[in-house]
């Protein structure tokens, strides 16, 4: 059975009166089987290795950096007075961002039927999972004496005699992102059961079916289980949706609660969101044009993907544009001495680079995306997805870094300066992020199978009708 | 297939190729009376359920109550740890703060529901199932690849063997075999046991060393995984050290160190020590521990607080001392009468007054120029307002007062006045006027260090200087400086009064 898709590789042309295939080529079920089981089964190239070597070593560094910073201190880092976030809250907040679009586009599209999710969601999932544990690395080695993190949870104690303190927005953001680390974790894991069991059912090895096996629980395919799974599955949807955005909408409250002149505004929560959004889709783009073209899934993840994740990455990017704007706009027209300083202060003042950087990144380069030749050009897209991620990590560190420097004590100003073990920190958490990224590559299905297969079908149950239709 | 002739037979399965033949199948088979069938795809095949007559599931309900218990486990755990349990005000708001509790309350909703979801789920599907009768046809593995295949029970009332095979023939599937019973072994493999039990024996002894190290005496100091701050890097008076260069920890105090007790409490009270070291001068020394002047029998009266009534108190009493006091001269109703009675035990046993002897005479510290110039600079910042920069009592403040007629001030002292200069009004009584307060003046011990009030007197004392002393105080050398200061002075005021003169004369000539 095959299938023959008449416009070739280029389907980002609206054709009118019809839906544009999101499968490519003489593909059949069995060859989505076959595309995304052979990353897994066949030896790894050299790319692989070579990328896995670098990301293990940085991955190491950051393991060696973790444990001098509990053996010596919190002082090893550039966190000095009045400066006490620091880089580890940045770099927490940009990774707890990039998390974002892997629970959007496997929830908030699902539950759109934005078709075109099927193909990215799997590795985007994953993706979110990897950078929540990054993100939850850096708050956890913050406190100070990261072995007693879990005073975090309220538990009985019988030592403290004591419990959380639940008016604190620090405490929501313990449960909103280790909610939505669990949250979607059961959400990845549940959505790849079947293409588990597809790992399973060619497996040659014994062992290797052994340890697919376990992991996909027995599934058979059943009708029955299928009902009740995708009812599942849009259930979960339903409450990732919400979810996502209330984690960065909370973390936006660690700011916007408190005083501190540029942080205490109504305008976090949208914002964050969407620079959240903006960020993670350019965090999964980054990583699946290479991904698609190494791994050969070109008729899967196809440029229609691409472009579309393109225009969501141009209108959050104009969003955030444009909560830069009215954040200078409320500053000026809020009249608050302290307010409009921080504002001047962050585009003028000694973190002005800083400042210029991210607005370059954020609110220029995604502009771009206008053009459809940019948008249809994928190694112009990887570009343009690298700055808008440099963007987005200067803009936390412009709202963290700037407006703690520089606060309403003037002769307690200073500036920030990181060491060598922020700049190691931030690198090696990239190195944990790859590390697991490209493990899933190899270990895991990066594509569902499943769905995929179910939108081809849909998609040939189309032009089945509609050769039908003209037959008449 | 001959080698499972002997094993039981659980149902009949058929494989389809596509999913519109299988559709097909289902709705045949349905059609045909069968109740106990299944499908078995790779994908979510749309309108199988109705095909195959399968009911809807529960699992919504189940997420409901999830979501309810999560609110509800959120809102009661938020409820009594904050506003029960463990009770903390924090940024004024209320113990029990239902918008602060919303986020975690949502949080909660969502996890408890996405697990009734993912669990319930499993639950309803009865899996995990490893050993499933379908997984023995090889043929099967191809269910998660690109075949679909239909499945009847053998319990079900219309299974006949023959009469399914022709009905799924018809169907359009070329591969029908009977489904047998799964008889590999159920045991989990031996190794795979050893394995286990390895791991969980190794993964004890940490929790069974750290349950030895609680449970257990020993004289040994306690083992520290961490080290929080049990270890203090800070050294001990005969350890050497490698920060300086002689090596010895001991080092001598930074300069401009004050030690307690550096200050004698004669320069801390401004009396004489042998003469006032009673439990009730307490109150010099710490002012504000009320249960020690109270345990003395003292009432305090805070410098800050004397005011018009008390003044009138304590010229309604009969104690001749303070009677005389008040009316001796205007700043007499001085530290000693404000620091000893109170406006509410106006009784016969409150305290004398401390007298003049027991004051100290002198300012117990070296004065030298330095001394004087602080004493001033202080003076004009806390005292000029008031008492005027000449000290005269023509300060800012009253003159305002007397400009907007306020009929409550008490105009300040002329510290020119006969009755504070030193030999009535000794150096220490002044210290004590200043750190305690009199009549309306607030004491300033909380404004003013010891050592500038201390200063603040010698400037007084210099002012009072200017006005009482004659050339011969000033050292010879620099007498020809007054003199020429004097004349100039004398030459300007003259000047003056011939404008002002002209002026009068002028307007009286326009009049």
């Amino acid at each position: 059975m095959s299938l023959a898709i008449p416009n070739g590789l280029d389907n980002t042309v609206e054709r009118p009166g019809e839906r544009a295939p999101l499968v490519l080529g003489d593909t059949t079920y069995h060859d989505i089987t076959e595309a995304v089981c052979q990353v897994a089964e066949r030896k790894p190239s050299v790319t692989w290795w070579l990328g896995f070597l670098v990301s293990f070593i940085l991955l190491q560094w950051f393991g060696f950096c973790i444990a001098y910073l509990l053996y010596t201190g919190v002082g090893v880092w550039g966190n000095r007075n009045p400066v006490f976030w620091g880089w580890p809250i940045v770099n927490f907040v940009f990774w707890v961002g990039i998390g974002h679009a892997g629970t959007l586009i496997s929830a908030i599209l699902y539950l759109f039927r934005q078709e075109w999710r099927t193909s990215i969601n799997r590795a985007a999932e994953a993706m979110t999972i990897f950078a929540v544990a990054c993100a939850g690395t850096f708050p956890g080695i913050h406190v100070g004496r990261a072995w007693l993190a879990f005073w975090l949870a309220p538990y009985p104690s019988l030592n403290l005699w004591m419990w959380p303190q639940f008016r604190s927005p620090l405490l929501w953001d313990v449960f909103a992102v280790s909610t939505y680390g669990t949250v979607s974790l059961l959400f990845w894991y549940m959505g790849m059961v079947p293409d588990l069991a597809t790992f399973r059912d060619r497996s040659k090895n014994k062992w290797r079916r052994m340890a697919y096996g376990i992991l996909a629980l027995g599934w058979s395919g059943s009708s029955r289980h299928w009902m009740r799974y995708e009812k599942a599955y849009a259930l979960l949807a339903a409450f990732a949706a919400p979810l996502v955005l209330s984690v960065h909408t909370i973390v936006s409250f660690d700011f916007a609660v408190s005083q501190v002149p540029g942080w205490h505004t109504t305008i976090f929560p949208p914002y964050f969101v969407a620079g959240a959004i903006f960020s993670g889709f350019a965090m999964v783009l980054t990583l699946m044009i290479p991904a698609r073209t190494i791994l050969g899934l070109e008729k899967l993840i196809t440029l229609r993907h691409l472009e579309n994740m393109c225009k969501i990455i141009l209108a959050t990017g104009s969003i955030v544009g444009l909560a830069y704007g009215t954040e200078f706009f409320i500053a000026w027209y809020g009249q608050v001495e302290a307010e409009k300083f921080a504002f001047v202060n962050r585009a003028l003042g000694p973190y002005w680079w800083a400042y210029w950087i991210m607005v370059t990144c954020n609110v220029i380069s995604p502009q771009l995306f206008w053009f459809k030749k940019i948008r249809s050009t994928p190694w112009i897209i990887v570009v343009v997805c690298i700055f808008v991620n440099i963007g987005m990590w200067f803009e936390r560190f412009v709202i963290t870094i700037t407006s703690l420097s520089r606060d309403y004590l003037p002769s307690a100003w200073a500036y920030f300066s990181p060491t060598w073990v922020d700049w190691s920190m931030l690198i090696g958490s990239f190195g944990l992020f790859f590390t697991l990224f490209l493990l899933f590559c190899r270990l895991l299905p990066i594509i569902n199978m499943a769905e995929t297969k179910a939108t081809l079908a849909k998609q040939y149950h189309m032009s089945h009708d509609h050769a039908a239709g003209e037959g008449h | 297939m001959s080698q499972d002739k002997d094993k039981i037979v659980k149902g009949i399965v058929a494989e389809f190729e596509t999913v519109d033949t299988l559709m097909d199948a289902c709705r045949t088979v349905r059609d045909s009376g069968y109740k106990k069938t299944d499908a078995f795809t790779p994908f979510p095949v749309h309108g199988i359920d109705t095909a195959l007559g399968i009911k809807p599931t529960i699992l919504p309900w189940l997420c409901l109550f999830g979501g309810m218990a999560g609110t509800g486990t959120a809102i009661a755990m938020q409820w009594w740890m904050n506003g029960i349990d463990y009770k903390y005000i924090i940024s004024g708001k209320p113990f029990v703060s239902f918008p602060a509790f919303m986020p975690v309350a949502f949080e909660l909703t969502i996890l408890f529901a996405s697990f009734a979801a993912f669990f319930g789920m499993w639950a309803l599907n009865k899996l995990p199932r490893y050993s499933n009768p379908m997984f023995t046809d090889p043929r099967f593995d191809r269910v998660t690849d690109d075949r679909f295949f239909l499945y009847i029970d053998a319990t079900d009332e219309k299974y006949n063997f023959a009469e399914v095979e022709k009905l799924m023939g018809d169907a359009g599937s070329a591969y029908i075999q009977p489904v047998v019973e799964d008889d590999s072994p159920k045991q989990v493999p031996r190794f795979i046991f050893m394995v286990w039990m390895l791991v969980a024996g190794l993964s004890a002894i940490p929790l069974l060393a750290v349950l030895k190290m609680r449970l257990t005496r020993s004289e040994l100091p306690r083992f520290h995984v961490f080290f929080d701050m049990d270890f203090s890097p800070a050294k001990d008076a005969q350890h050497a050290t490698t920060l300086f260069a002689d090596s010895r920890t001991m080092r001598d105090d930074v300069e401009g160190t004050i030690y307690r007790g550096q200050y004698s409490e004669e320069i801390v009270s401004g009396k004489k020590v042998a003469a006032s070291a009673t439990v009730d001068d307490l109150r010099f020394v710490s002012r504000f521990d009320d249960e020690a002047l109270s345990a003395a029998g003292g009432d305090r009266d805070p410098g800050g607080l004397s005011d018009e009534a008390k003044v009138e108190l304590d010229a309604d009493k009969k104690d001749p001392d303070n009677k005389e006091s008040d009316q001796k001269d205007s700043a007499g109703s001085d530290a000693g009468n404000a620091g000893s009675a109170s406006p509410d035990s106006g009784d016969a046993g409150a305290q004398p007054p401390i007298p003049d002897d027991q004051w100290l005479s002198e300012i117990p510290l070296t004065v030298d120029r330095a001394f004087i110039e602080k004493g001033k600079e202080q003076f004009n910042i806390y005292c000029a307002v008031c008492h005027g920069r000449n000290g005269s009592g023509q300060g800012l403040v009253h003159e305002r007062a007397r400009k907007i007629l306020s009929q409550w001030w008490v105009p300040p002292s002329s510290l020119h006045q006969k009755s504070l200069y030193r030999d009535k009004y000794p150096d220490g009584k002044m210290f004590g006027t200043i750190t305690y307060g009199v009549r309306k003046m607030p004491g300033y011990a909380a404004q003013i260090k010891v050592q500038d009030r201390w200063a603040i007197v010698a400037y007084i004392r210099a002012l009072q200087e200017t006005r009482r002393g004659s050339l011969d105080d000033v050292p010879a050398d620099l007498r020809a400086d007054i003199e020429s200061a004097k004349l100039e002075a004398e030459a300007r005021l003259k000047e003056e009064a011939e404008k002002q003169k002209k002026k009068d004369n002028a307007t009286e000539a326009q009049k």
